[in-house]
């Protein structure tokens, strides 16, 4: 597996358990009382520390593991596979923009709007990771 | 998306050819990574021309006698 490949399996993790700790408990407020709980900026900061953290000492480790790959340049194969990866998170990200403002017109709700928005920004984040990691197994 | 390219090569025989030289080694001599390589042995990634041109000159080959387009 090579460095940048195993860079796209942390920065999917970090996002993963970093989405994790800042949705669940919003999701449990909404269930649990029946009001979408205003964003706060203690979570969205254990979100970012939460990935910084997660991203930081995954990528020392594989460093450590493999100094040379981590200092070799990009290759031609793995520019490809970054540019149709961001390509198509891009998609992503933009149905997200529609679903966020989709919402708003529907429910006037600026708090729905910044989780729809935040939400979509890590899962455009996230399918250019997995997808990178898809193909990089596979043909492009 | 997964589709393999119409291209083969016989990168593998050919470095097997030369002393055995690793995926490692031809990578460092052509500017790609080893796992590069891998994907070009295995024929999930058809290599631009520099690269291709890089292969079959380090090798001592013509282009179609590294590449060739499977009908």
């Amino acid at each position: 597996m090579s460095f940048r490949e195993k860079s796209a399996w942390i920065m999917s993790a970090a996002l993963i358990v970093g989405g994790l700790i800042y949705f669940l408990p919003v999701l449990s407020g909404w269930t649990g009382s029946g009001q979408l709980p205003s964003p706060l900026m203690p979570q969205l900061v254990a979100y970012t520390v939460c990935l910084v953290t997660i991203a930081i000492v995954g990528h020392i480790v594989i460093t450590a593991l493999a100094p040379k790959e981590a200092d070799a340049p990009v290759d031609e194969r793995e520019k490809l596979i970054f540019d149709r990866a961001g390509h198509y998170s891009s998609y992503v990200l933009a149905a997200g923009v529609l679903v966020s403002l989709g919402t708003y017109l529907l429910s006037a709700n600026g708090d729905l709007l910044f989780y729809v928005v935040f939400a979509s920004l890590v899962a455009s984040h996230l399918a250019e990771y997995l997808l990178q990691i898809v193909f990089y197994r596979t043909s492009v | 998306m997964g589709r393999k390219p119409p291209i083969t090569n016989r990168v593998r025989e050919l470095r097997e050819q030369h002393g055995a030289m690793t995926q490692a080694a031809l990578g460092d001599a052509i500017g790609v990574t080893r796992q590069t390589v891998i994907a070009i042995e295995q024929n999930r990634y058809s290599p631009s021309l520099e690269s291709a041109f890089r292969i079959a000159r380090l090798f001592g080959v013509g282009l179609e006698d590294v590449f060739s387009w499977d009908e």
